[in-house]
This record gives C-alpha cells, structure tokens and sequence, in this order.
C-alpha cells in the first residue's frame, strides 16, 4: 500500500514537473535572449550580446543565462553589467539621470517643431487670405486701368521699416512680376488665357497694396504721434516680414551647421576603423591621430594597386596618403616594399625606418628592414636583429615560422654598416665566438633618451682604451630591453681577430658617430668587465650620462 | 529686436549642435570606467602549475592583476616590461597575477617560457573574471591596493616605469581619476 502510495506520488510530480520545466526552460532562453538584446557586445560594432556571434558575447550571454537562472530580474542583471562597463553597455540608455534628457530632448525637438510649422503654416494662411479678400470687390481688367505708373515715383530707403514703405516695395516687386509675365506671354511661354488669369491675380494684389498706400498720409504730413498710433495697427503686417525673415535666416543657418556637424562627424564616424585603437571619430576633436576617410581610400587603392604590381599607381597612392599623414606607418612601408622591388635598398631602408619612427614595433616594416638588410645589404647581424625583435612580438603561426626560417636560413656572419663583404677577407667567425645578452634602459634615465639616438655596442680590448675600438655594432632607434651580439663580423677593421679579454660597454649617442663621446649621451658598460668571445648574458644598463 | 532674436537662436541652436558634436567625438569605451576606486571583483583562478589562488590571498598586499593572450601582440610587446617590473618588486609587499583569455594552454604555456615571465599565470576558463573586471581589448591592466580597491585601470601595453608608479600608487591606496591607455587588440 505504502510502496502504491510512493508511485502514485512520482507519477504525480513527473507528470506535473515535466510541462512545468518545459515550460521554464523556454522561459529563461527567452528571458536570456531578451536582456541580452539590450545589451551591447563589447568587442562589436553596434551589435547586441544576443547578436553578436564573438566568444565574449558569448560569455556574456552564459553569465546573463546563469543570472537569470539565479533568479535575478532584469534591471539587477542589467544593473551588473552596467557596474562592469558603464551605461555605454545598454543599447538604450536609462531613462532617468543625465541619460532622461536623450529621451526627453528629441520629442521636446519634435513638439516644438510641430508647434513651429503649425504656425508658419497660420501665417501664410493669414498671408493668402488678405491678399485674396479683396477678389470679393471686382477691379477692372488690367488693360483697362492703367495701374502700371502708380505709385512708380516713390522709392523707399533700404533701412525703412515703416508700412508705407513696405507697400511701396510690395508694389514695385508687383510691378516686376507683371513685366515678367508680360515677357513670357510675349515669348510664347504662357498662353493667353493663363497671362490673363495670372496677370489679373497680380494687379488685383496690387491694386489692394495701392489702394492701402492711398489711404495713408503723405510722409512729410504724416504727424509724429499720428504715425505711432499707426504703428500699432500696422504692428502685426510688420512683426510677422521680420519673423518671417529671422525664421527664414535661423532656419537657414541651422539647416547649413547641423549639415556641416552631420557632415563631418557622421561620415567620420561610419568609415571603417583604421586599427584597434582608432576612435569612433579618429583625428577629428579627439587628437588621436588616425586617418581621415580620403586617406582610407588612397590607403586602399594604394594596396589594391600593389597587390596587381602597378606600382606606380600604388606610389600616388601612398603619397596622397603621406601628405595627410607624414609618418603613416602602414604607407611608409609599402614605399619601402615597392623601393625594395625596384632595387633601391637604400631608400626602402629609409621608408622602413620612417615608419618604425612612429610605430617602433610595427611587424609590416620590421619585417621589410630585415629583409633589406638581409638580402640587400648582407648585414645579417643587423637583419637577425630585426627579425628576432619581430619573431617576439609576432603571435604563434604561419607568418612568424616563415620569419624564424628566414631567420635560420640566414648565415652566421656577415658586415655592419658596411654593403659588400670583401670575398678575400670573408670575416667568418665561429658562432661560438659572439659576445651576447640583454640591454635594458635605467628608468631614471627614459625621459633623456633622444628618440634619434643609435645605440652603439662597442668591444675594446682591455687594458688598451686608446685608439679606434675592436668591434662596434650600431641599431638605430633602438627598443628596450634588447637583445644583442657582438662578434667578428661587426670588427671596426675586417679580419682582425675578435679574441682576447674585452671591455664592452653602449651607448646611445646623440650625434651618431661612434667615434665621439658627447655631452648628454646615455651611456652603460658590462659591470663584470673584461668579458672573453662567447660570453653570454653580458647584460647591460644603461645608466649613465656623459658629463 | 534683431540682437536678441539672434541670441535666442543661438541659445537654442548652439547646444543642440554641440551635443551632436559631442557625441560623435567621444568613444563612449573610454568613459570612465566604474570600477576605478571600487572594489575589485572576487575571484579564484586555477595557475599553469596547477594551484588555485584567489583574489582574497592576496589581502594586504598591492596587485598588479594583467589580463593577455599569447596571440595578442600588445602583450607580447609589454611581456618583457611586466616581468622587468616584477623582478623590481618581487620581494615587498607587491603581487603580480597574469590571467590569459580565450587562449589555449599550450600557446599560453609556450608565451610564459618564450618571455621568461615567473610571476603567477593562470586562465580565466569561462571568461567571467574578464567579464567582471570589464574587459573589453588586451592587454588590461588593474592595480589594486591591499584593501582590494582597485585604484588604476590601463586599457593596453603598459611600460615597466608606469607599472611600478602605480604600484607604488596602489601601495599607498592612491586611486587614480582616469584609466590610462596604450595600444590594445580587442578580445575576440
């Protein structure tokens, strides 16, 4: 009975659990998917966490799910994310604070809008009526009243604002239409029945402004306090042209500044990003320095050009790009890679280096100065240099094996500073021999660093300080720390041996002859000096500044 | 008349322009964060070696808390600085902990060897200890001081020297206005 009893108890409560977890789960995917509509993918571009297919979205949505799961309402688990990101994480913002006024403006925007067309509208009604109600007492034809002269005499002053003088411009402007029309119809452009209605539509108005000007006092007659009082009466004829105009002229110059806001902000907002830290506006108020949209273009075309080898084309391209942006990275190497191509090693090793001047560990023109050095200058200390700095910033993958093969194709010697290894002095060197470690820059001493400054490496025997040094290895604009080697091919005098106890020491020379020591170059030596060839973790600090 | 009809057009027309203007300019990412002189987010986090630590271990202490992946190249970039700036502080009362994202343990593990890094590293496997410190590009950087307040955020690499000043910073319980910014890879 008791064990019955038990069964009829499961029975009950899977048939009444099961409808209600099926009907939860729905539930909850829905509620899931609802709040992560509201929110923004943080790593997207206008896409909400429930659209955006990225991994952090992804991410967000489990912990939007596992909150909602908790039980959490909406606001709480919106609330959470807001507290991580800020408000920029909603894809609406709140309606109360600050954020109301987002709300609260375009409608007051709208209604007042409406209010204001709602008027002109009132206006030009009222505008049409007085000019139409006269029809109701007929006038004779225009043929038969010769209203052509009158009122011709009188011209007002420019500045004059009085009723009079309105009429008296409202008449002359009358006047020219008619001859306007008359012209037409001379020239065939009206037909007959449309001149008549027309031209008898505008003499009417114009009788009704002549008639008005007659029945106002001459203007010398016209008494001071008499002329006040008209002022009144004619007040509302007169306050609504000069509304009219200053509505004409704001409207206007809204129109023509919210145009040139839209204009710029807009269009520099929607263009492609031209890299990850590129702002929504790039250069524009914000200074950081990112391309405008031509210069995207002309980058693009630049690229597309290089890619078919119209290099040419690719050269303008480029240009353009530099004249808006004179250290454009991304530009300055595609020079170099296209100076590279047409055999002039030294004005690609110019342009690599104008771009890592900007952007000292940009991989594009690392890679391209290595290669120069590698392929065209033979200074494949210096080239394995590059290309080590580059295999360390470069993420796992096809691009940076094919720089470590590179880089164990390359052979272990080769010359600095100097194009052709002479074939009869080969400087070969047993890799064993070179000297090796890290350079590191004392922090005290960033601030002093001349961003032009080589550093040079240099080997003295010990004991013997006079006279030129044994070996130098010069990097231009060096990264710190860097790693570093020194052997035979980097000799001052080719195939002297590079042998016996050496005093190294660097240093970051301002004027960039390794010859001279000048005031204010940083300079550090080996603190266990003398070291032998093949020593290894000569580590070096530069914290020293010549007197 | 004209004068203050003038004026008025501009009172009105002035502002609406500039909020316009305003808005496009700025990259609602940089404003403020809200986490900054808030209370870092508790959390426990399994190492490379294997140990599980949390945020709370480290109470009393100032921690330099680095999120990166080994396919980021701004953190390749900065690696070298970190563990420099490590090797400063490792004997006072200062932490380091690195938490890789969305990387893979070996790329993660073959990163921490390729740049000799020895301070703590371990993975944030579900992606929630980003999501609780706001992360959105990487490298990022948080220092908190050892009443577990974080007091700087730096969105990107960050240079030896500015780590140890802000350590120092944090040491002493200094929160900083605003986040500070370097080059950065956004997160996937």
């Amino acid at each position: 009975m008791r064990v019955r009893a038990l069964y009829v108890l499961w029975v009950l409560l899977v048939l009444f659990l099961k409808p209600l977890s099926a009907a939860s789960t729905p539930d909850i995917e829905d509620r899931t998917r609802e709040i992560a509509a509201e929110l923004r993918c943080v790593v997207c571009q206008n896409l909400s966490v429930a659209d955006s297919p990225s991994e952090m979205a992804q991410q967000m949505r489990a912990i939007v799910r596992e909150q909602v799961e908790a039980g959490r309402s909406t606001e709480e688990i919106k609330a959470f994310f807001v507290s991580k990101y800020g408000e920029w994480v909603l894809l609406k913002p709140k309606t109360t604070g600050i954020s109301a006024l987002l709300w609260i403006l375009p409608y007051v925007v709208l209604i007042t809008g409406v209010i204001g067309v709602l008027l002109f509208v009132r206006r030009v009604a009222a505008g049409k009526k007085a000019a139409v109600a006269p029809e109701l007492t007929p006038m004779p034809e225009p043929a038969q009243r010769p209203i052509a002269d009158q009122g011709a005499i009188e011209i007002p002053d420019l500045e004059d604002t009085t009723p009079r003088a309105e009429l008296l411009r409202e008449d002359e402007r009358l006047r020219a239409e008619l001859a306007e029309l008359a012209f037409d119809f001379q020239s065939g452009k009206l037909s007959e029945a449309d001149y008549r209605a027309l031209s008898r539509e505008l003499e009417l108005r114009r009788s009704l402004a002549l008639s008005q000007l007659a029945a106002m006092p001459p203007p010398a007659a016209a008494p001071k306090p008499e002329r006040f009082n008209r002022v009144k009466k004619t007040k509302t004829t007169e306050s609504a042209n000069g509304l009219r105009r200053w509505q004409l002229a704001s409207g206007a110059a809204f129109l023509l500044l919210f145009g040139i806001v839209l204009g710029v902000t807009l269009t520099n907002s929607i263009r492609p990003r031209a890299g990850e830290n590129d702002t929504m506006t790039g250069g524009f108020m914000t200074g950081t320095g990112a391309t405008n949209n031509q210069a995207d273009a002309a980058l693009a075309e630049g690229k597309r050009a290089f890619d078919r080898q119209e290099y040419p084309k690719a050269i303008e391209a480029f240009k353009k790009v530099l004249a808006g942006d004179p250290g454009h990275p991304e530009a300055h190497s595609y020079m170099g890679f296209i100076l590279m191509q047409a055999g002039h090693g030294d004005g690609a090793l110019m342009a690599f280096d104008k771009a890592l001047l900007r952007a000292p560990n940009f991989p594009m023109a690392l890679w391209g100065k290595g290669m120069v050095l590698y392929q065209d200058k033979k200074d494949f200390a210096a080239a394995r240099d590059i290309f080590e700095r580059l295999l360390t910033l470069m993420p796992p993958g096809e691009e940076r094996n094919e720089v470590a093969k590179v880089l164990a194709d390359m052979p272990a010697s080769g010359v600095t500073g100097k194009p052709n290894a002479s074939p009869e002095h080969p400087a070969a060197a047993p890799a064993g021999n070179v000297i090796a470690g890290k350079i590191t820059l004392d922090d005290k001493l960033k601030n002093r660093v001349d961003p032009q400054a080589p550093l040079f490496i240099i080997a003295r025997q010990a004991g013997g300080a006079a006279g030129p040094p044994l070996a130098v290895k010069k990097i231009d604009r060096p990264v710190f720390p860097l790693t570093y080697s020194l052997g035979q091919e980097n000799a001052m005098i080719q195939g002297m041996p590079f042998t016996g106890k050496l005093h190294i020491t660097v240093r970051l020379d301002k004027d960039g002859n390794p010859a001279t020591r000048g005031a204010g170059d940083l300079t550090g030596e080996y603190k266990k000096n003398p070291v032998e060839p093949g020593a290894k973790s000569i580590d070096i600090n530069i914290d020293q500044v010549a007197p | 008349m004209p004068i203050r009809r003038l004026i008025i057009a501009i009172l009105i027309i002035g502002p609406i322009l500039a909020l316009l203007a305003f808005g496009f300019s700025r990259d609602a990412k940089y404003i403020r964060s809200p986490l900054l002189a808030k209370p870092a987010a508790p959390f426990t986090v399994t190492l490379f070696d294997g140990k599980k630590i949390t945020l709370e271990d480290f109470r009393g202490k100032a921690v330099f808390l680095n999120f990166w992946a080994s396919w980021c190249a701004p953190c390749r970039a900065e690696a070298h600085d970190l563990e420099a700036a490590w090797q400063k502080v490792k004997d006072r009362n200062m932490v380091f902990l690195g938490v890789a994202l969305q990387d893979s343990d070996p790329a993660s593990k073959e990163f921490l060897k390729e740049f000799n890094v020895t301070y703590p590293n371990g993975k944030d496997e579900s992606g929630k200890i980003a999501v609780d410190y706001g992360t959105w590009g990487i490298p990022e950087s948080f220092f908190i001081d050892p009443q577990g307040r974080i007091t700087y955020k730096h969105v990107g690499g960050i240079r030896a020297s500015l780590v140890l000043e802000k350590l120092e910073e944090a040491a002493r319980g200094i929160a900083s206005a605003q986040e500070g910014r370097g080059d950065y890879q956004g997160v996937r």
